[in-house]
């Protein structure tokens, strides 16, 4: 008994600590988002009532379009996951696959292009962006389009990296077998890797998805219309600094919205952990 | 046979793919052709030539994998980072933000005085006899003079003749035909751009549908010297090198709007030399930092101890591991604003629960502890993953043997265990230290950077990053300065680069490549 005292007893304390530093946060939401008054004030860590008028606010209430901006950001990180792996997928098989000229370059500056934020060239991004509303009101800046145009380019290093290293870890056998057959590149690419690919593909585009889920400034600079913001900039706005209004229904939004991305991250957790190993970071 | 077909087919798809792409681009080259966007017309003409010779001949195999991606990274990745070393070379600012032709102009339009007394006409907007564009001007009360006013003609009118309402305003008559309300709407642009003629220098001016001031023309562009004169006083102003017209005697007398103007390498002499430049930057360069530091330091130490005391199989370790992972798994975006609320002054959680009564957000010092203590929060997961994985791969020999040679459990972990973890670990490490480098998110959404005094006009705020300070500098309230937000954010490429260099060189990833 004393021995497992000095040997574990240590090892639960940090655990409940950690427990408890990770879980209040989210406790406190939860409480939040139950609690009738909406407000940040919390007069009981237990909570005593129990309302589910925030939840109802955000379905009803014409000042906070929380659908039409859950469905912007399900149709703009939709697309830019589609699109991206899509683009990717080919870019990364070349990469994996093929041999040519260049291709230690093209790695290099792939390396290096995946590792710049965005958000460092965002002052070009803008007058560009602007530039193009001159002649494409359509997908210049201020507009959904635009913004799944920028996401994609900003993301394209990101994921081909991603999926090389992923690609990279398919056996060669079969490709080289289609070869041997006299199969064309572009053969073996749809009629035998694809099919191969397409679990690592959907990992991929999912974890494109949470990164496009969670990118918040460039929306923000793009999207300034209330109807076509994404869920992250409509939640920033409407609580806006002002934690002590609205913290009610802001909390039960946060919760609804942050649901499906902890579930594809859970689900994911181990495509992510060796990702994460290899050198990228979550955003 | 049934190969065959599919062949056709795949190939029959492929050449409608690639002519809605063709046709989408050269629409969209033509517009920026006419729209003078040329450098973008420029890329879509080369993109468009791309995709026909790489899908359309047999070129490169390869390229006809890349070319998709390769267009992306080439317009909103690559460019826009040689976009952006091109504006840090250029004046663009609220203010200097049109192209020097477009500021001629507008000095031109703008470049005008009322005469002495002020006059203005009532009027009514139509076309003359001749039918162009012409004002219906009256003065019932103190002339009784009444004139229809072209850009060509001055021309009195009979007031028996016009068709006058109670207030005596002409409303039409004499050869004179009002434009309708939708015309009106119409050509409203136009007409404010139209000088009618009144008398000697002086010409009419709209302002508003129904009332015309006296005016006359104060700046002259002379093209010839490439200066404005003011017509009244005889003053010359040049062009100053920075992007405005400026009075050569007194260099302060600008002419507003200036243009976005070539200033080569002045907004990085500035950031190095101008000490009301170079001061903010370098509290948020330190700020910047420390900030990356302790939160790597911090981040991975908790996650290392986690790590530790899990790393045996202790009752309940799979429920600890799937909760330390829940903070990363949330959207982050989330948890900041969540954290945000927290830390509220009169009604956080963090306050109520500790029954204190802390400013967080208002004093520099508790702003920055709330910045790390978050950002500890989110980050601390990933390296208790990390390490985790890192500490089963360290063989148990290894310790066993120290322990065998008489090693403290102590001794063991800072001699061996820890030595090697950073050694595998280490690159990662590094990758977060770029992460945080600019981890935009955080800062912004939990603090905007602040506290900071803005009475005093202060754009750096206590919690600023570089990248957050160069955010306000390129799109905050008061002056937008596209350039010198471009000049920083180059100089923060050069530091991000190096540091990511060094970790892929670290961490062996180019000897990988084939």
């Amino acid at each position: 008994m004393k021995k497992w005292l000095r040997e574990n007893l240590w090892r639960h304390v940090v655990g409940m600590t950690m427990v408890f530093f990770s879980l209040f946060p989210l406790y406190l939401v939860v409480i939040s988002s139950i609690n009738p008054s909406g407000s940040l004030q919390i007069t009981s860590f237990i909570p005593r009532e129990f309302s589910t008028k925030n939840f109802k606010m955000l379905f009803s209430d014409p000042t906070i379009p929380y659908l039409i901006w859950m469905r912007n950001t399900l149709v703009i990180a939709g697309l830019v996951a589609l699109i991206s792996v899509v683009i990717g997928a080919s870019a990364a098989f070349a990469f994996s696959r093929l041999r040519f000229k260049g291709k230690r370059l093209g790695l290099q500056t792939l390396l290096l292009v995946q590792m710049f934020p965005a958000i460092l060239a965002i002052s070009a991004l803008y007058v560009i962006m602007e530039r193009v509303y001159n002649f494409a009101p359509f997908m210049g800046l201020g507009t959904q389009t635009g913004l799944i145009l920028v996401y994609l380019g900003g993301a394209m290093g990101v994921n081909i990296w991603l999926l090389k290293g992923f690609v990279d870890s398919i056996p060669l056998e079969l490709d080289e077998a289609a070869k041997v057959d006299g199969a064309s590149p572009m053969q073996t690419y749809w009629l035998i890797f694809i099919p191969l690919a397409a679990p690592v593909l959907a990992v991929v585009a999912l974890l494109s998805f949470i990164g496009t889920f969670n990118e918040f400034i460039l929306a923000r600079l793009f999207l300034v219309d209330m109807e076509s913001r994404t869920i992250a900039v409509g939640l920033q706005g409407f609580i806006g600094g002002q934690y002590s209004q609205n913290w009610g229904p802001f909390a039960a939004g946060s919760i609804i919205a942050s649901i499906p991305i902890v579930i594809i991250f859970l689900s994911l957790q181990r495509y992510i952990i060796s990702g994460l190993t290899a050198g990228s970071v979550k955003g | 046979m049934h190969h065959v077909n599919q062949l056709k087919v795949a190939k029959v798809v492929k050449y409608i793919l690639v002519a809605v792409a063709i046709s989408i681009l050269s629409f969209l080259a033509q517009s920026a052709f006419a729209q003078g966007e040329i450098e973008i017309a420029l890329f879509l003409l080369v993109a468009i030539f791309g995709i026909g010779i790489t899908y359309l001949t047999k070129v490169s195999i390869p390229l006809k994998f890349f070319l998709p991606g390769l267009l992306f990274l080439a317009a909103f990745a690559l460019g826009p980072v040689l976009y952006t070393l091109v504006m840090s070379g250029f004046q663009y600012q609220t203010g200097n933000y049109i192209s020097k032709d477009a500021a001629i102009e507008r000095i031109t339009l703008l470049g005008v005085e009322p005469d002495e007394a002020g006059t203005t006409f009532d009027v009514v907007v139509g076309r003359d006899a001749s039918g162009d564009f012409a004002v219906l001007a009256s003065d019932p009360f103190v002339t009784n003079q009444y004139f229809i006013a072209s850009e060509s003609e001055l021309e009195p009118v009979d007031p028996a003749g016009l068709e006058l309402d109670s207030d005596g305003i002409a409303q039409g008559g004499s050869g004179f035909k009002p434009l309708a309300n939708k015309e009106l709407r119409r050509v409203d642009q136009e007409l404010t751009q139209i000088r009618f003629k009144y008398k000697g220098d002086y010409f009419l001016q709209l302002e508003g549908s129904d009332i015309a001031a006296v005016k006359r023309q104060k700046l002259e562009y002379l093209s010839d010297s490439d200066q404005f004169r003011n017509l009244i006083d005889g003053t010359l102003y040049s062009d100053n090198g920075l992007g405005n017209y400026a009075n050569l005697e007194n260099p302060d007398d600008v002419i507003q709007p200036g243009w976005r103007s070539p200033i080569w390498f002045s907004h990085y002499i500035d950031l190095f030399t101008d000490s009301k430049v170079r001061a903010p930057l370098v509290k948020v360069f330190i700020w910047t930092v420390i900030f990356a530091s302790l939160t790597v330091l911090t981040q991975f130490a908790l996650g290392l101890l986690v790590a530790l005391a899990m790393n045996r199989p202790i009752w309940g370790r799979r429920i600890y591991r799937s909760i330390f992972i829940l903070p990363y798994a949330m959207p982050s975006i989330m948890s900041i604003l969540i954290w945000g609320g927290m830390f509220d002054t009169e009604f956080g959680a963090i306050n109520n629960l500790f029954n204190s009564d802390v400013a967080w957000f208002q004093n520099a010092n508790f702003a920055r502890a709330a910045v790390i203590i978050v950002n500890l929060w989110l980050g601390f997961p990933y390296f208790y993953l990390v390490s985790s994985g890192a500490l089963q791969a360290i063989p148990s020999e290894l310790s066993e043997a120290a322990a065998i040679d008489g090693a403290s459990g102590r001794q063991t972990f800072w001699r061996i265990t820890l030595p090697l973890l950073l050694q595998v670990l280490s690159p990662l490490l590094v990758a977060s230290f770029a992460f945080n480098f600019n981890n935009f998110n955080l800062i912004y959404l939990l603090t905007g950077g602040g506290p900071r005094n803005d009475l005093d006009g202060e754009i750096a705020g206590a919690t600023d990053i570089l990248i957050s300070y160069t955010y306000r500098i390129a799109f905050g309230t008061n002056i937008q300065n596209l350039g010198l937000a471009s000049a920083i954010s180059v100089i923060i490429f050069i530091i991000v680069a190096s540091i990511s260099l060094y970790g892929i060189k670290k961490s062996k990833v180019l000897d990988s490549f084939k």
